[in-house]
């Protein structure tokens, strides 16, 4: 009997050691993934379209699912333990997580190449949904919230803007607009140029109280400005400004200035023609109307004076070398003309008298501006930067891998502990955090702060693994050099238009085939004397008043080199069309509704480019070629792609190739 | 005999509930952004809509848009509901498809069926449900169940 005691306690010892032993297998079958995969299988099994499909289901074993990616620094991403259908096309529309995965440039398709962390973010190995999702406590970063999640493409795409990321692209436009790169270090954008004015002039330029104005508020003064609101305290403002009306200068502008504010009134009616001519509202706007991309100039002759205005206008190049404003070919009493009109019209009348009265410098207060210009950070953007010294600000590679708990929130109490809300508070007012913090603000509304949050985030600390690297193959650049790169650089024709991957978009028409697509006659004509081939449009080719010479060697200069190859030179292969084919040409206008959005004589609509002239303007090979597909040329083109047949193609080509105004239209000859 | 074991069974249960009870403490909730009413089929199909459909057929639908008075005849109400509800999804598709031409209507309206492609037709296709007047955020019953559940393309 004295034994019982011993076996009872080996009895309990081993119950004990058992049961131990169960902890493990006991947890795993109790973990949530595994009620999950059952209701995959029953799902699965209710929407299977042959019973060999449903027994697949039926089969499936219940566990653990990994994507392993061997190229991504060995990372596991075991989502597809829960997401069992992200691949599945029977789980459309099931409730998560079992929902198939949308479709996008990547997925289904290259799951075993990206995994899922690699966009969505989040922890990879774990197995249970907070650890995973990175909401537990000690996890490691959380996924990328939906409504940042482009954040994950520019990851890979570094540098580009993506076609498939509008928000990202969006974002990253944004943080080179507002200048982040001047003050920021970021990489690739080492050589990131501010687009601000160099400040040799103002002192000439305009007076002291307006110069406060703009100090106090640049966005309360121009809607369109890009320069931030710096906050500066009226002491500083002051000293800035005796310290900028110190600066000297350049002689050559000086003089020119001088002059041009000593000659007499032009004619402000022609000036209002040539104004509107000059289509300034391309890239200006006036009391709204315009593009917006560069200032508002319904005030513009009480801000800068009549000297600087008249100077400029000649010749903005020499006052501002990177602007995009095109060097206009107007005559000495033309551009009197543009700024009188200017002058007369384009004012605040309410404006105070001495708005424009120099400020009489005081030097002590000029010395004391010098430092507010370099300590509340204006020399980042305002001067020439050498290239060695250091950033104003803090670098931002890596910012989007910041963990939470790193971040220094400061007095924002208020906020979630999120690296997205983080950032979103810091570009929204950044001056929250705490005292003494020096970046401005820029007045984003709610879109723009989550496109440029959406850009922050995608700058990780570690560039993604070689192989999945994607930079936009660069094409070497197609700009022509020479007398002709001289005028392109003159008219500042990539302000709007694209040669090659190089130049703005503000035009619709690149540039890169002009030689294979409009005629050579055509084209000197359009040049010397523009006019609108789309009047619905607010950005159109401004009347430069290129003399005929420089149209002619521009045009020649396409002709030879701005071709490309997948447009035809001779489309009907030296076979005349003959009447039959224009005659079926012309049953196609009319049978596919081209009139709909073209004018042809005097009916059509006008939501594309009238068609009119067609025979003089375009070349038939590129008819045919757009005809073939419009959207090859230009990707978010609403010309519909009516998958025309070669024969037919080439015969509405013909149609429209015998079309031209009958007499000479007003454009016709150089009007110069 | 028979207590020792019911001990013991009673032990393992409650280890078992122990082992299932050991979750981790969540951290403090974070708060997400504020996420999208429309489904992102949805989202891509209203920026199809308004790239290539707006222009003539209205914000709205209501056929009033900017280039609709050049048309005659003029384009579609796509928010009548008796519209809507005559048309099934194959239908509608077929004529974004093949254009008006193609099902015996106006040839104003172009086909689009070389443009975009099936699934973007898809897309759009949502979004024109969606302008059914009356109808919501989420495309109108019959819509969205149609749309949900076709079988998928092969």
């Amino acid at each position: 009997m004295s034994s019982f005691p011993l076996r009872r306690l080996f009895a309990a010892t081993s119950l004990l050691f058992l049961a131990v032993l169960a902890v493990s297998p006991a947890k795993s079958a109790l973990s949530s993934y595994r009620s999950v995969q059952r209701r995959y299988r029953n799902l699965g099994m209710a929407r299977a379209r042959s019973l060999k499909d449903a027994r697949d289901y039926e089969r499936r074993p219940v566990a653990i699912q990994q994507v392993w990616l061997r190229d991504f620094e060995d990372r596991v991403d075991r989502c597809t333990t829960c997401h069992l259908g992200v691949a599945d096309t029977l789980m459309k529309g099931a409730a998560e997580p079992l929902r198939f995965h949308v479709q996008t440039a990547h997925t289904p398709e290259a799951f075993d190449r990206f995994g899922c962390t690699s966009c969505h973010g989040g922890q990879g190995p774990a197995t249970s949904t907070e650890e995973a999702h990175g909401t537990a406590a000690d996890a490691g970063p959380p996924m990328t919230p939906a409504a940042y999640l482009e954040a994950g493409c520019g990851r890979c795409h570094a540098a580009e803007a993506v076609s498939e990321a509008p928000i990202l692209s969006r974002g990253r436009a944004l943080m080179d607009l507002s200048g982040c790169f001047a003050c920021h270090a970021v990489r690739g954008q080492e050589s990131f140029r501010s687009q601000a004015p160099s400040l040799t002039t103002v002192s000439m330029k305009t007076g002291g109280m307006w110069l406060k104005l703009w100090l106090r508020g640049p966005r309360k003064v121009d809607a369109n400005a890009t320069m931030p609101n710096f906050h500066l305290s009226d002491k500083e403002i002051e000293e800035l400004s005796h310290y900028l009306f110190n600066q000297p200068v350049p002689w050559g502008l000086a003089r020119r200035i001088q002059s041009a504010g000593e000659e007499p009134a032009g004619n402000a009616a022609n000036g209002k023609k040539l104004f509107s001519e000059s289509r300034c509202i391309s890239c200006h706007t006036v009391e709204g109307k315009g593009n917006g991309s560069a200032p508002e100039l319904s005030k513009v002759a009480s801000s800068v004076t009549r000297g600087w205005l008249l100077a400029f206008l000649r010749d903005p190049q020499s006052f501002y070398p990177r602007t995009r404003m095109p060097r206009y070919h107007f005559s000495e009493s033309e551009s009197r003309d543009v700024a009188a009109y200017i002058e007369d019209e384009l004012r605040d009348f309410d404006a105070p008298k001495d708005l424009l009265t120099p400020v009489r410098v005081n030097q002590t207060l000029a010395e004391k501006g010098e430092k507010v210009f370099r300590l509340a950070g204006c020399v980042a953007c305002h001067s020439e930067p050498s290239g060695s010294e250091e950033k104003f600000g803090p670098e931002l590679n890596g910012i989007g891998d910041k963990k939470a708990a790193s971040l220094d929130f400061g007095r924002r109490t208020d906020l979630d502990r999120t690296l997205p809300a983080w950032l979103a508070a810091k570009i929204d007012s950044p001056r929250s955090f705490a005292q003494g913090l020096r970046m401005p603000s820029y007045e984003f509304n709610a879109e723009d702060t989550r496109a440029a949050v959406t850009a922050l985030l995608s700058l990780a600390s570690q560039p993604v693994p070689e192989p999945y690297r994607f930079a936009a193959p660069r094409a070497a650049s197609l700009v022509p050099g020479g007398p002709v790169g001289a005028l392109i650089d003159r008219y500042r024709c990539l302000s709007c238009h694209r040669i090659g991957e190089e130049g703005g978009d503000t035009s619709t028409a690149p540039l890169t085939y002009e030689g294979s697509k409009v005629q050579r006659e055509w084209l000197i004509d359009y040049l010397t004397l523009s006019y609108s081939l789309r009047p619905i449009l607010e950005e159109r080719m401004p009347v430069l008043r290129m003399p005929r010479e420089e149209a002619v060697q521009l045009a020649d200069a396409f002709e030879s080199f701005s071709l490309d190859r997948r447009i035809p030179e001779d489309p009907f292969s030296g076979q005349p069309t003959s009447d039959a084919d224009t005659t079926e040409g012309q049953k196609l206008y009319a049978s596919l509704g081209c009139r709909g959005c073209h004018i042809v004589g005097s009916s059509g609509g006008y939501y594309g480019p009238p068609l009119t002239d067609t025979g003089k303007r375009l070349k038939s090979g590129w008819v045919y070629a757009w005809l073939k597909g419009p959207q090859r040329w230009r990707a978010d083109v609403r010309c519909p792609n009516y998958g025309l047949t070669d024969t037919d193609a080439l015969r509405l080509a013909a149609y429209l190739g015998t079309l031209r105004s009958a007499p000479a239209p007003a454009p016709a000859g150089g009007a110069r | 005999m028979r207590r020792l074991r019911r001990w013991s069974l009673a032990g393992f249960l409650l280890l078992l509930a122990t082992a299932a009870c050991s979750k981790r403490t969540p951290a403090p909730k974070a708060v997400a952004a504020k996420a999208p009413v429309d489904s992102y089929e949805l989202r891509l199909g209203k920026g199809i809509y308004r790239h290539y459909c707006q222009t003539c057929h209205g914000e709205t639908g209501a056929g009033d848009g900017f280039n609709a008075f050049n048309l005659d005849p003029r384009p579609r109400d796509l928010s009548d509901s008796a519209f809507q509800k005559r048309k099934s999804d194959a239908e509608l598709a077929d004529t974004i498809r093949r254009g008006g031409s193609g099902v015996g209507l106006s040839a104003l309206m172009p086909p689009w069926g070389h443009t975009l492609s099936a699934r973007q037709i898809d897309e759009v296709l949502l979004s024109v449900r969606a302008l059914r007047k009356g109808s919501g955020p989420e495309p109108p019953a019959s819509g969205s169940a149609g749309a949900r559940e076709r079988p998928a393309k092969p």
